[in-house]
């Protein structure tokens, strides 16, 4: 934390290296929460570009008494949100395009493993696609992140209530497209 | 899958169940919820829907960005600074010119002034007595003096209040605008380089 902290100084400083290892320390998170919303891994690394531009920009507003990383994911979960609304259509996520690493402990999984995590890959961008921007954004920080309700709507800039508000009815929403299929 | 009849408590029940899903639920709540999924076929089922939803969020792990991903942000932010130190060198060269124009036009501003003053004073026949000793070198000048007054005379006369206060401001925001330039200047890292 204090190495995080002495980057963020020297950051604001003008030292671009510092901030390099501050990207290096949150490019998963950043481009997880990013990929997660958009669905599509060529834009999903554009938007958490993005993120860190922006965070490299705004980086004197931030406030220490906040985990940065919750920073940073306020800033990809606003711009994806933002993204989302600009398509003005449902996203059109490329089911056979490449797909990200996933960050697992386990060795190379066996064919049938493969297999079975890659239709589970595909159903969580199905149910996470049937969601508004915003009921997304929740979703994801409630189940990649761990985020408390009071840390999304933090992060949201959003009150506690309407977070859950939005959980309950994406669950139902993905609930209800689970069943459909 | 077959639907069962839509239940009329189903918004409540949904709220109870994604509380339930969070571990967030109080006791009383929780025999509530119990109770009613063991009487209603439709919220049993999207129960069941809604944990499986979750098992498989819960499930799946972070992913991470193609390698160098942190050089293609380093570079990104060089090209932008670059972009910025041309719009700035661009911005100083436009603002110079404009202060050049406004220099002159705050010296000719104070040559119409002066012309003005002057014509003042060679109206007046209690100047005119005092100043007959230096007429004759002062009516060299004054001849051209008096030309211009004709013109820029007038029109200060007419215009005079507007035009100082359009000039005034126009200084005052040429003067901002160096300043905010110099505050913000790359390389001056209080400010990141960045606006």
């Amino acid at each position: 934390m204090d190495q995080e902290r002495a980057w963020i100084e020297q950051a604001l400083e003008g030292d671009r290296t510092a901030f390099g290892h501050l990207v290096k320390a949150y490019e998963r998170p950043v481009y997880n929460l990013t990929y997660r919303m958009l669905g599509n891994a060529a834009e999903a690394e554009d938007a958490a570009q993005e993120t860190f531009l922006r965070a490299y920009k705004k980086l004197a507003t931030y406030q220490p008494e906040r985990k940065f990383v919750n920073w940073l994911l306020s800033i990809a979960s606003h711009h994806c949100i933002d993204r989302l609304r600009r398509r003005n259509r449902a996203p059109q996520l490329s089911l056979d395009g490449p797909l990200p690493p996933e960050w697992t402990t386990s060795e190379s999984p066996r064919p049938d493993q493969q297999v079975s995590q890659k239709q589970s890959r595909e159903q969580v961008r199905r149910v996470l696609e049937t969601l508004p921007a915003d009921y997304r954004a929740a979703v994801v920080l409630r189940y990649w992140y761990g985020l408390s309700y009071r840390e999304i709507a933090t992060t949201m800039d959003t009150t506690e209530s309407a977070i859950k508000s939005r959980l309950h009815r994406a669950r139902r929403m993905m609930a209800q497209e689970l069943q459909a299929a | 899958m077959d639907r069962v009849v839509e239940c009329e408590h189903g918004e409540e029940m949904t709220a109870l169940m994604s509380l339930a899903l969070d571990h967030l639920l109080e006791e009383a709540e929780r025999q509530a919820l119990d109770r009613h999924l063991a009487a209603c076929a439709f919220c049993r089922s999207e129960w069941v829907a809604m944990q499986q939803v979750s098992v498989v969020l819960e499930a799946s792990p972070l992913v991470g960005p193609p390698l160098g991903f942190a050089v293609r942000v380093e570079r990104r932010l060089e090209e932008q600074a670059k972009k910025q130190r041309q719009v700035f060198g661009g911005l100083a060269l436009f603002t110079s010119s404009l202060s050049l124009a406004g220099m002159t036009v705050a010296a000719a501003l104070m040559l119409v002034m002066g012309i003005v003053a002057w014509r003042w004073l060679d109206a007046s026949p209690a100047v005119q007595q005092g100043t007959q000793a230096v007429s004759k070198v002062a009516s060299g000048m004054g001849l051209v003096g008096k030309g211009a007054s004709l013109f820029l005379g007038d029109l200060l006369l007419r215009y005079g209040a507007p035009l100082v206060v359009i000039l005034g401001v126009g200084l005052v925001v040429l003067v901002g605008v160096w300043a905010w330039l110099f505050l913000k200047r790359p390389g001056n890292t209080r400010h990141n380089g960045f606006a």
